[in-house]
């Protein structure tokens, strides 16, 4: 991942300016950019091109200059259409700048990957600002009192500067000329009609396999977050198979290397071993302590930006193993999320009462991830210079996933059909298996429970010995906006506001009625679950979802549920953000 | 390098402090980006930010004996450790890295153990036994190290000032070559080579020892490296930062060359990689080009504008922690290439400094009057270098989690080196010796050369900024006007300087430049490029001991003012605001020494003027 930001429009075109802009910075390299009271910033983390890729990048004449995060997948057939342009640099990206040229501002959709960019036209003095269309990269807009607009791929670029701020919503693009918003990813499924296609394994197989093999591309060392579950381990499994092929082999060998993280003896370490040896990777893990990992908390809430629980819980294991995985010399690797959302991998799609439902509660959820896993995987991964790409989130991967019947995704114990069958049965080859069956129909625990059930315990103790029941009377003054309901979330909170005091800091995290009202519909799905709506009836909330557990004979303790299962329930989630 | 944060007696241990010392420890970690630790025993904290060169899966610090009553946090490189562990047969080590020895040789050996230490190394060891506490530094400060007392009653020491220098009532740089003692209170010298008493040595010359002890300095570090990058997954080169100067190319050609030989044992297929910095088509690119040709090394160009320099400065203060003009002009390129070789996935790198101050290498030693003035001028540059080139070579490449190793500075090759009579030194133009000619004959190998002969004997730029002491006394003016055509900050392009004067002439009014000495009556600044940098500074580092810790006061004034005795022209003007007057001499100077100098110098008198008025300016 790389850093970018962008004032455009300031008042102040001083040395002062320019350093204040430059203050944000990446591992590899930066760039600035100015013209006239516009700047692009650039912090590079070089994973294509290393040697002449600095950005900000061109346009043949220098008018048009454009500053990027992300990567282009498909850069390579994108030149071959570009014949009549000259490319000064091997970049990916180097792509959009010429694609303005030929295109104007409706080029977005012509590109496959992950991005979020800045584009300046020098000419008229116009801007284009475009995210990718999930959102696995971030990026926020701010607006400062001189009339100047600002661009930053974290929130900590520009909330000094900004009166206000907010997130950039994925998919979606902001011209300078018509001085607004507008959605340039228009997908099938958004608009959450419900699809026939019939479900075909074989054709699923092949999109994700794409989706993993065009995420090979690479000049640098990576590997696989491997945590022993289904997502991670197909996307192993698939990389393992088709890395020979590949340009990355050539220059770094073929074995692949993966990487799981947890506290030692923990359910994710042991999954995990299991399937690299099975696939044969060179396996590294890394443990910690929850003492490592609660020293890193204020870390990790400065890097991830968020003060939502469950999101910190899953991001700390993750921000520790980054810097292992980025000091043993790796830039990129290659993660599982989106999976759970695409496919309703969570549990509560157990009771999901018709295929319309289950499909737009899916729907929802992907409309949903950057502001939770996709908000996770990529800052706790750039917080070390690591990159992490998602396979289950590729366009094509997405259009095909979501254009199958619902009808085949819905979980029908009698049918023997689990969660995520669609997923598992795509997978199951008897000739050339990508996965022991076991480890393919197994229901795995989530993040930040694998990585050991002490963890959220230490967690917890650690609040509790902080966050005194008086401050946690008094939290709906103090924090009458997402208030915090424990004292977990008190802590995290108090931490959050340190770093990022504004308003629109705040703002920027998910918790409010909005997030609330697109899973209520979910909570609408069991009566129990629709009697204990009042954020404060968290606790029956509780006992429903442990009985709900019980039943789907999950070895959670029942008692631990709530709290320790957070993000694949999202039940409980709902009830925090409400 | 890794960065170090210790803590002992600090009256509030609670999580508040735990918190506070994480905090503070986040800041080094740019030197340290692969793991931190964190160990607490009561009201003593000691803190480490790693840069895994040795022993990546398990030399996680600090690091412990047997027991674990004695924790030690380690900043640096113990070369010897191997044998150290052999003599240490008793012990049991718990990881693979270096620095594990030091909890044992502690246990051992008690405080006296420093000195059998082979490497560049600060460390703070805490015996939880007796609550007692030792730190100490290497022998020249190749890595730093700040000691600092909170009004609480704490003592603190870190790897950089900025660790410190928000929480310390009083701080200052760790004298090299010393340690502390919890027991004794105070800071005593371990250090005590023969040359430290500057008296006159009288072993003579000879060519091959000193050849030989300075591969053997070139092969520690690199034989340490290889032990490393053979357990990173991937195939990490290290490098060797080559300017095309007479250092770094025999760095650069016995690196290459031990490496050529060790190739087979380690399987380790990979050629040498040299790194270069310089505004496009500047006189080191050229010269670096031309020796990694003949060495036949993988190098490595890297080009920077005036502006990219410009927009790191600030950067550049903040990690270099200095003010010093010279420092900063030398440091910034070097910073914007850390950056650079960092990328690459290349974790360290050789560089040349130091031969300079051994040797004698700068330009004023043309008129040492005889062998004792030149030995000692020599041993008091040595003493200096932590304030200087070592500071920047150290800083601006932890920066970015790039590892600097300097040979030279090796304490077995300073050893030999400081032992040599140095009549055979003495730059004698009339038996064809110029400036470094022990070293330079010492490599002028005839059946398998080092270097080819023009470059083994070309007076060229040095990558270390030897123009630390430039403002306090003539000589050293008339030095730098020699050395800028050569040195450093010039040698990566003759605009460089140029542009990093007139962004400055921007920045700051004259008015702001007349007001300087009562906003800044310590080390006032004298120029408004030197009043640039200090307000950069100041706003980095606001405290009194901040700016107490950078060179400039009359001590260091003293200790080259002997030096100025060497010609009675200069001796006259020993006065550091007689700028017209030195400059008048620098070009009577010029009229004395060797061709060489003069072609060099044979710029249009009013820049030759400038120059040294910008450099008596920035006393």
């Amino acid at each position: 991942m790389c850093g970018i930001l962008a004032v455009l429009g300031c008042s102040d075109d001083s040395q002062a300016k320019r350093v204040r802009v430059l203050k944000h910075r990446g591992p590899d390299w930066s760039g600035l950019h100015q013209h006239g009271d516009c700047y692009l910033a650039h912090q590079r983390l070089a994973i294509i091109d290393p040697a002449s890729g600095d950005q900000p990048l061109f346009n043949e004449d220098k008018t048009v200059a454009v500053t990027v995060n992300g990567e282009i997948y498909n850069h390579e057939e994108l030149r071959k259409k570009l014949v009549n342009h000259k490319f000064r640099t091997g970049s990916d990206c180097d792509v959009i700048a010429h694609l303005y040229e030929e295109h104007g501002e409706d080029f977005v959709d012509m590109l496959d990957g992950i991005f979020s960019f800045v584009l300046l036209d020098t000419r008229d003095n116009s801007f284009i600002v475009a995210h990718d269309a999930v959102g696995v990269t971030s990026l926020y807009i701010g607006w400062g009192l001189d009339g100047s607009v600002w661009i930053s791929s974290e929130l900590k670029g520009l909330n000094d500067d900004c009166e206000h701020f907010e997130c950039f919503p994925p998919g979606h693009l902001y011209s300078s000329k018509s001085g607004g918003f507008r959605r340039w990813y228009n997908p099938p499924w958004f608009s959450e009609a419900i699809p026939s296609v019939p479900y075909d394994p074989l054709v699923l197989r092949r999109a994700f396999e794409n989706a993993v093999t065009k995420r090979l591309m690479t000049d640098v060392p990576f590997g696989v977050l491997l945590s022993g579950g289904l997502d991670s381990s197909l996307v192993a499994s698939i990389t393992a198979r088709y890395l020979a092929d590949t340009k990355a082999a050539k220059q770094w060998g073929a074995q692949l290397h993966s990487f799981c993280v947890g506290l030692e003896g923990s359910p994710d370490l042991k999954a995990a071993k299991e399937v690299a040896d099975y696939l044969g990777t060179v396996h590294h893990e890394f443990h910690f302590t929850v003492q490592d990992g609660i020293d890193a908390i204020e870390d990790v809430i400065y890097h991830v930006e968020t003060y939502d629980v469950t999101t910190i819980r899953a991001s700390t294991p993750m921000f520790l193993m980054s810097r292992k995985i980025k000091s043993l010399g790796v830039k990129m690797v290659i993660s599982g999320e989106g999976s759970d959302e695409i496919f309703g991998g969570y549990l509560y799609f157990h009771k999901a009462p018709s295929k319309d439902e289950f499909h737009r509660e899916t729907c929802h959820k992907i409309k949903a991830l950057h502001q939770y896993d996709c908000l996770r995987a990529n800052k706790a991964t750039s917080a070390w210079g690591l990159e992490a790409r998602v396979p289950f989130l590729d366009k094509e991967f997405i259009n095909v996933a979501m254009s199958i019947d619902p009808e085949a995704k819905m979980i029908k114990k009698d049918e023997g059909r689990i969660e995520k069958w669609v997923l598992r049965r795509a997978f199951d080859d008897e000739k050339h298996p990508y996965l022991p069956k076991h480890i393919l129909y197994r229901q795995k625990e989530q993040f930040s429970d694998g990585v050991g059930y002490s963890w959220i315990d230490g967690l917890k103790a650690h609040a509790a010995r902080h966050v005194t029941d008086k401050m946690m009377f008094n939290a709906s003054y103090i924090f009458p906006h997402n208030t915090p309901t424990t004292k977990e979330a008190y802590y995290y909170r108090t931490i959050f506001e340190r770093f990022f005091p504004q308003n629109s800091a705040r703002l920027t995290v998910p918790g409010g009625a909005s997030v609330a009202c697109s899973t209520a519909k979910a909570v609408e799905w069991d009566a129990a679950w629709k009697n204990n709506l009042d954020p404060s009836g968290r606790a029956a909330l509780g006992v429903h979802l442990s009985a709900y557990d019980t039943e789907t004979s999950l070895n959670n303790k029942p008692s631990k549920v709530i709290d320790s299962i957070p993000r694949m329930m999202e039940i409980p989630g709902v009830a925090v953000q409400i | 390098m890794c960065g170090i944060l210790a803590v002992f007696g600090c009256v509030d241990n609670s999580q508040a402090k735990r918190s506070r010392i994480i905090e503070l420890s986040r800041r080094l970690r740019h030197r340290g980006p692969d793991w931190s630790g964190l160990h607490c025993h009561q009201d003593c904290y000691l803190a480490h930010q790693r840069l895994a060169i040795v022993d990546p899966a398990s030399g996680d610090q600090p690091l412990y004996n047997e027991d674990k009553s004695v924790v030690v946090t380690v900043n640096g490189e113990i070369y010897n450790h191997n044998q150290l562990k052999e003599k240490l047969n008793s012990h049991q080590f718990r990881t693979g890295s270096d620095c594990e020895v030091i909890a044992h040789l502690y246990e051992e050996y008690g405080e006296d153990f420093v000195d059998m230490l082979d490497g560049m190394f600060s460390f703070v060891l805490l015996d939880t036994r007796d609550k007692s506490f030792i730190a100490a530094r290497d022998a020249i400060g190749i890595t730093p190290l700040y000691i600092g007392w909170g009004l609480d009653g704490s003592v603190w020491f870190a790897s950089e000032m900025k660790a410190l220098s928000d929480d310390c009532e009083r701080f200052m740089s760790f004298l090299p070559g010393h340690i502390y003692s919890s027991k004794q209170g105070e800071i005593r010298r371990w250090y005590n080579p023969p040359w430290y008493l500057e008296k006159i040595p009288s072993t003579p010359y000879d060519p091959k020892v000193l050849r030989e002890t300075f591969e053997k300095a070139c092969f520690k570090p690199c034989a340490l490296a290889l032990a490393v990058f053979k357990r990173l997954m991937t195939d990490v080169p290290f490098g060797v930062l080559l300017s095309g100067g007479l250092d770094s190319s025999l760095v650069a050609a016995v690196a290459a060359r031990y490496l050529a030989y060790s190739e087979a044992a380690c399987q380790w297929g990979s050629q040498l990689h040299t790194f270069c910095v310089g505004l496009k088509g500047s006189p080191d690119l050229k010269a670096a080009r031309e020796v990694a040709d003949y060495i036949g090394t993988r190098h490595h160009e890297f080009h920077f504008t005036v502006q990219e320099g410009i927009d790191a400065l600030e950067e550049v203060i903040y990690h270099i922690e200095t003010y010093d003009v010279t420092t900063i002009r030398a440091s910034t390129p070097m910073f914007l290439m850390s950056r650079k070789i960092k990328s690459l996935g290349v974790k360290m790198v050789l560089s040349g400094e130091g031969s300079d101050e051994i040797f004698g290498g700068y330009l004023y030693f043309h008129k040492a009057p005889n062998k004792e003035e030149f030995h000692e001028e020599t041993s008091r540059k040595i003493k200096a270098l932590h304030l200087y080139d070592c500071l920047r070579a150290n800083k601006s490449t932890s920066a970015w989690g790039l590892e600097a190793r300097v040979p030279f500075l090796d304490k077995e090759f300073i050893n030999v080196a400081m032992s040599i009579d140095p009549e055979w030194k003495m730059i004698r133009p009339d038996l064809g010796r110029i400036e470094k000619w022990v070293l330079r004959n010492a490599f002028d190998d005839d059946q398998k050369p080092y270097l080819p002969k023009h470059i083994l004997y070309r007076q060229k730029e040095q990558f270390s900024d030897g123009v630390g002491y430039s403002w306090i006394d003539a000589i050293i003016y008339l030095h730098i006007l020699y050395r800028q055509k050569e040195q450093f900050s010039d040698g990566v392009g003759y605009s460089w300087i140029d542009g990093l004067k007139d962004h400055a002439e921007k920045q700051v009014t004259d008015t702001m430049l007349m007001n300087a000495s009562f906003i800044y009556p310590e080390n006032t600044p004298t120029t408004k490029e030197g009043y640039y940098y200090r307000t950069i500074f100041e706003k980095f580092f606001p405290k009194n001991a901040a700016r107490s810790t950078v060179p400039g006061g009359p001590s260091v004034a003293c200790s080259t003012a002997k030096a100025v005795e060497w010609d009675a022209a200069w001796a006259k003007n020993p006065d550091p605001s007689g700028r017209a007057a030195l400059g008048v001499h620098a070009s009577a100077y010029e009229e004395t020494i060797d061709a060489n100098a003069m072609d060099l110098i044979k710029s249009p008198s009013r820049k030759i003027q400038k120059g040294i008025e910008e450099k008596t300016a920035t006393a």
